[in-house]
């Protein structure tokens, strides 16, 4: 299936069709929260992670360096009970953060997951990487602050509050793992070929130039 | 003596009192963030201005944006035309809201009058309390004093502050945030008295459109004594913008058909009979502006540069005033290119890169 790299490529763009929709969680958005109660907040929830790139792209390059689908469940659980806290309890408590800082930091966890894979640390700072489950769950933190940011910035009522941050956190996780099953299929698949390694050192490579670029991107709009 | 004394101070009145409702309004209701803007209290009509507002009767002028309630320095007012202005810098971007909040005043009608500016001002409970117990005819004194907000944009974020409760003694507060609403949705304000949710009362809500503004371009400086109706049907007789007549439901709230983009307005007065020597009644006057775009693009700059507050500008209200489509279009999306690009983007590099890794192998 693999072994022909432009059909690497075709499957790609297969596996990946929520990808290409736009990141455009907002007014309408608002709209379809106005109308719809609480299932409206799962299905929001949902759609910001799947066309949200930067959680995406940072998921992608946590199951890179994992193997197996235990270690997959383990680092995944933890980063869903990292955003989940700031997720809640930052829009609960109404903790404001700046949205273009916040995802400036969200994309250099990108470009630090790709750096990682790449075993930048060791080549380059001569030390050992960071204990990737505890990097995972201080990214999920931030991460959650991203979606919390995200969530408050929609008029959410006064009523069933709880719910309504329940629901959309439901939602993440659900979009979470809709757009896991393509990425973990595809990674796992291509492992088994031969053209894999360069495969992992392009993605990887990827990562950090879009860590870069989306940093750079936000900040940007930061000093706008 | 003391008949006469009535009937002067009510002449005095009715022209101070009758229709004399207080908005905080802008030129602009798009502002952009960190700017200089100018922000006009109007006493009198939605239209016009008939008189300015003293400093010592003002208990409390805020600002609400980012979380934070700033009380606002009172030497950055200044008055022209009968307008009350205050020059003030805009915060962060987010949805703001201006609050103030005036001290009460004693006020004497003949019960013509009295009857007269009940029935202009929509405040019907009262009339229909004096036609049921047979006091139309008995003279007024009146406490009043008036609350008023507006909720202004700065930038394109959208944030929580719009249904900030400053505490006035009569307040409305809506429950969307108006900035998120486009033509075709509601918009349901909540009206507290004294913190609590005022079920089935009067609010009367007005607008200043694009139509309307080519409709209604007539002028007040007739001087001539007016009374406003607020009932629809006589709108014919009257070029003032229609309003439309609204009461509230059991848990105080109102929901407003948003059919059209512009400046829209409520307003409600909640009076009281009171048992004391000195006053009949007691009132406490409530208004609400905003502004709807039709799409939230963010083509605006507004400072105090952009305009000139010279008499032209403003005696004939918003009808020298553009607030076309184009002008108040807001962005409501986010900011940044479309995600696709970044995605198409990242898929060629993506593959440039596998193509290059894969040869090297």
């Amino acid at each position: 299936m693999f072994q022909n790299p432009k059909k690497n490529i075709l499957a790609v763009l297969l596996l990946f069709p929520t990808i290409l929709l736009a990141h455009d969680v907002s007014s309408g958005d608002q709209v379809i929260l106005n109308n719809g109660g609480l299932l409206s907040y799962v299905w929001v929830g949902a759609k910001h992670m799947l066309t949200g790139y930067d959680h995406l792209l940072f998921l992608a390059g946590v199951i890179f360096f994992i193997d197996g689908f235990k270690d997959i469940i383990k680092f995944i659980t933890v980063f869903t009970i990292g955003h989940s806290i700031t997720l809640i309890g930052g829009t609960f408590l109404e903790i404001q953060v700046n949205e273009y800082l916040i995802d400036a930091i969200i994309a250099l966890s990108v470009l630090y997951k790709g750096f990682e894979n790449l075993k930048g640390f060791e080549k380059i700072f001569k030390i050992k990487a960071p204990n990737l489950l505890a990097m995972v769950l201080i990214f999920g933190l931030i991460h959650g602050l991203g979606l919390s940011t995200r969530l408050q910035s929609f008029d959410m009522g006064e009523e069933q509050i709880l719910l309504k941050i329940l629901s959309f956190n439901m939602g993440v996780e659900l979009g979470q793992i809709a757009a896991l099953v393509p990425i973990i299929f595809l990674i796992s698949k291509w492992k088994e070929k031969s053209s894999y390694k360069a495969f992992y050192k392009a993605s990887n490579t990827y990562l950090i130039i879009a860590g870069i670029v989306l940093f750079m991107y936000q900040i940007y709009l930061y000093s706008k | 003596m003391k008949k006469i004394q009535v009937i002067l101070c009510s002449v005095v009145a009715f022209v101070l009192l009758c229709s004399h409702d207080m908005f905080i309004k802008f030129d602009n209701y798009f502002l952009q963030p960190n700017t200089q803007a100018v922000l006009q209290l109007f006493n009198g009509t939605f239209e016009k201005s008939d008189n300015v507002i003293d400093r010592n009767r003002m208990t409390d002028v805020s600002l609400v944006g980012s979380g934070n309630r700033t009380a606002v320095d009172s030497t950055q007012w200044f008055e022209k035309d009968d307008i009350t202005f205050l020059n003030f810098k805009t915060g962060n971007e987010g949805t703001w809201v201006a609050g103030l909040s005036t001290a009460a005043r004693d006020i004497e009608l003949t019960a013509e009058d009295f009857n007269k500016y009940l029935k202009s001002d929509g405040v019907l409970e009262i009339l229909d309390k004096r036609k049921a117990s047979k006091t139309l005819n008995e003279n007024a004194v009146e406490k009043y004093s008036k609350h008023v907000k507006a909720i202004f944009q700065v930038g394109n974020k959208k944030t929580n502050d719009y249904n900030v409760n400053l505490g006035y003694p009569i307040e409305f507060i809506p429950l969307q945030n108006p900035y998120n609403i486009h033509p075709g949705h509601n918009l349901e304000v909540k009206l507290l008295y004294k913190g609590k949710p005022l079920s089935n009362h009067y609010v009367y809500v007005g607008k200043a459109t694009n139509s309307d503004n080519k409709a209604e371009t007539h002028s007040h400086d007739n001087g001539e004594e007016h009374s406003h109706s607020h009932d629809t049907s006589e709108s014919s007789e009257h070029v003032h913008p229609k309003t439309e007549q609204f009461k509230t439901n059991e848990y105080g709230v109102v929901s407003v058909n948003i059919n059209e983009q512009g400046i829209w307005y409520l307003r409600t007065i909640k009076m009281v009979e009171v048992q004391d020597e000195n006053l009949t009644h007691e009132s406490n006057w409530a208004t609400l502006t905003f502004a709807i775009g039709e799409s939230h693009g963010d083509e605006h700059s507004h400072n105090a540069d952009d305009h000139s507050h010279d008499t032209e500008d403003h005696v004939h209200g918003e009808g020298t005033h553009t607030h076309d489509g184009e002008s108040d279009e807001h962005e409501h999306e986010d900011g940044g290119f479309p995600s696709y690009i970044f995605w198409i983007a990242s898929i060629v590099i993506l593959a440039l890169l596998f193509f290059l890794f894969n040869r090297k192998k």
